[in-house]
């Protein structure tokens, strides 16, 4: 067998025209066999990777949810135990009660922002590269570091934010001791980070839209407003996914920020469910217990991406492939 | 008119917010704490000092910078290795079972890492990896699905047309792909690179429950070591920042454009 055929039954797809002129030779179920051997070993690495760091730690994690298992101790096998003591476990309802209404407080705000700047970038503005550079210059910014600088701004004595309001005559509340504040801060950041990013892919959604579109509705009479909601925002609904789903998988996931500001306080009211798994895990060392509250993190994501998904396959043609 | 100038103004107040924190940062990290107590914090603190930088430095956060370079080197150099090959592999050879593996490597995108803190940092105590350079890099070592999702994508919208005629003149798979493929891929490269550096860059839970000596500690864990022993000390906090987002920044200066082609890579053009 020469190489050159070995090599293109190795080949999918567009190139069959000449595949079929090196047909012949060898069987096809040969071909086959000798076009895995190379394919198998680019692959390995990775695979090996996805199973050993991710499908079998995910496993990991839904069969240690049906144990015991302290630091100290050896791991006991207890059934639903541990789901039975999750369902009585008001401070983990809490917990997720505060991650909800952290994604609530963050992704539409973020969301509009993000297209809203978009909007704005889009009317032939002179520099959008320069205005577009910076708006995303806080995605790429460490967030631990960031969440220690916005603790100092949010400081209500020394803090930048209330002595700027103090110069506008507003005094401040205590933005990260304050219950009813700590969560809308801790949002806020979380806007300020990734609003200009989203902007970034609303911006790209927005320049494959067809002008001749927004010409013939202005000929038919439409107003800026009826164009806005008739065609912008349908023709961003593939973005607007994508935008949404991997915001939303960020901030069910939220950490490093709440670790920096708040520490999951004051009086529990930014303990989101995530930081709370760290805490049971790597503060109270309960295995057993962490991987049931980790199990329902993977299922409370899983369901909402899965809604996300029927939400918006009525509503576009997304394609994966 | 009104309405440009509007435009301009909402641009200019959005941008400024966007900087601000960054701006602190730099203006704090050169003040003097005499100076701080004296000044607004958006205001310079002149004659500028270099001292907090030199304690912060000598602090250990020398120490930490090195290993979290080495950690970004080490990553983003096996995220490239290891997810060109797999992500050609299944844009452009055939093999039983493509279909089903790569969707599974799409469902893997799902899962948040968060999930799987608990047991690899077990599988790490089991292999006595803890608190070692193996520990730290292994999990992102070999690659992640997104970076093989974005190549994989990249692959497909290559004409094939070059790879063929390189196949008739009897070149493999091999060849093909480092001297034909690979040189027509510096752009998504670039992208995937760009963004792999930033996210080992800024990790923090992995090493912060991974790690606990000075031989491993990153920078990231070590800024959040500084809220714990000192309060908040603005000068020293700030300082830290600084060495922690300056390089990261550079990165960005040097290299946005292939932060904005991440957006087309992802298809959602």
């Amino acid at each position: 067998m020469t190489s050159s055929a070995d090599h293109l039954a190795g080949q999918a797809g567009p190139t069959s025209a000449v595949e079929a002129g090196a047909a012949g030779r060898p069987s096809r179920l040969r071909r086959l066999r000798r076009s895995n051997w190379y394919a198998y070993l680019f692959v390995a690495p990775s695979l090996f990777g996805v199973f050993a760091f991710l499908l079998l730690p995910l496993l990991i994690v839904l069969g240690l949810s049906l144990f015991h298992w302290e630091l100290l101790s050896s791991p006991s096998f207890a059934g639903l135990a541990n789901y039975r003591r999750l369902a009585g476990d008001g401070e983990t309802w809490h917990s997720v009660w505060v991650t909800v209404l952290f994604v609530l407080l963050s992704i539409p705000a973020q969301t509009v922002l993000g297209l809203l700047l978009a909007l704005l970038l889009n009317q032939r503005v002179k520099g959008v590269a320069f205005y577009r550079a910076l708006f995303v210059v806080p995605w790429m910014a460490t967030p631990i570091v960031m969440g220690l600088v916005w603790t100092w701004i949010f400081d209500p004595r020394d803090g930048a934010l209330n002595k700027l309001l103090g110069v506008a005559g507003v005094s401040g509340p205590d933005w990260l001791t304050d219950p009813s504040w700590a969560l809308p801060s801790v949002a806020m950041v979380n806007v300020w980070q990734y609003s200009g990013y989203t902007m970034l892919f609303f911006l790209a959604g927005l320049q494959g839209i067809p002008q001749e579109l927004y010409d013939a509705a202005a000929t038919d009479g439409a107003s800026p407003v009826q164009r806005f909601f008739q065609i912008t925002l349908p023709l961003l609904n593939p973005t607007t996914f994508f935008v949404t789903v991997t915001n939303l998988l960020g901030a069910f996931q939220i950490f490093d920020t709440v670790y920096a500001m708040t520490d999951g306080g004051p009086s529990g009211s930014t303990e989101v469910l995530n930081f709370r798994i760290f805490e049971t895990a790597f503060r109270q060392f309960d295995f057993g217990y962490a991987s049931t509250l980790a199990a329902l993190l993977f299922l409370l994501i899983l369901a909402v991406t899965l809604a996300q998904v029927r939400f918006f396959a009525k509503r576009t043609t997304y394609d994966l492939s | 008119m009104v309405k440009r100038i509007a435009l301009y103004l909402t641009l200019a107040a959005g941008a400024l917010v966007s900087v601000f924190p960054y701006l602190l940062v730099v203006l704090t990290a050169l003040k003097t704490p005499r100076q701080l107590n004296r000044t607004e914090p958006w205001e310079p603190g002149l004659p500028p000092t270099l001292e907090n930088l030199d304690k912060v430095l000598h602090s250990g956060f020398a120490g930490y910078l090195g290993n979290t370079l080495l950690m970004t080197a080490a990553l983003t150099a096996g995220q490239l290795v290891f997810t060109t090959f797999a992500a050609y592999a299944f844009a452009r050879l055939r093999f039983r079972g493509r279909d089903v593996l790569f969707w599974l490597y799409v469902a893997t995108m799902m899962v948040p890492s968060a999930v799987t803190m608990i047991p690899l940092f077990l599988i790490m105590r089991e292999l006595h990896l803890v608190n070692t350079w193996w520990g730290l890099l292994a999990p992102y070592l070999l690659g992640t699905p997104y970076g093989i999702f974005l190549m994989r994508q990249f692959f497909r919208a290559l004409p094939a047309g070059l790879e063929d005629a390189a196949r008739i003149d009897g070149a493999g798979p091999l060849t093909i792909l480092l001297r034909i493929v690979l040189p027509l891929s510096r752009p998504a490269l670039g992208t995937l690179a760009i963004i792999t550096v930033i996210t080992s860059w800024n990790n923090f839970m992995w090493p912060l429950i991974i790690t606990s000596g000075d031989d491993t500690k990153v920078v990231t864990v070590g800024i959040a070591g500084l809220k714990g022993s000192i309060g908040v000390d603005p000068n020293q906090m700030t300082a830290a920042a600084l060495i922690a987002l300056v390089p990261m920044v550079a990165v960005f200066i040097a290299f946005q454009r292939y932060i904005v082609r991440s957006v087309v890579l992802t298809g959602l053009k």
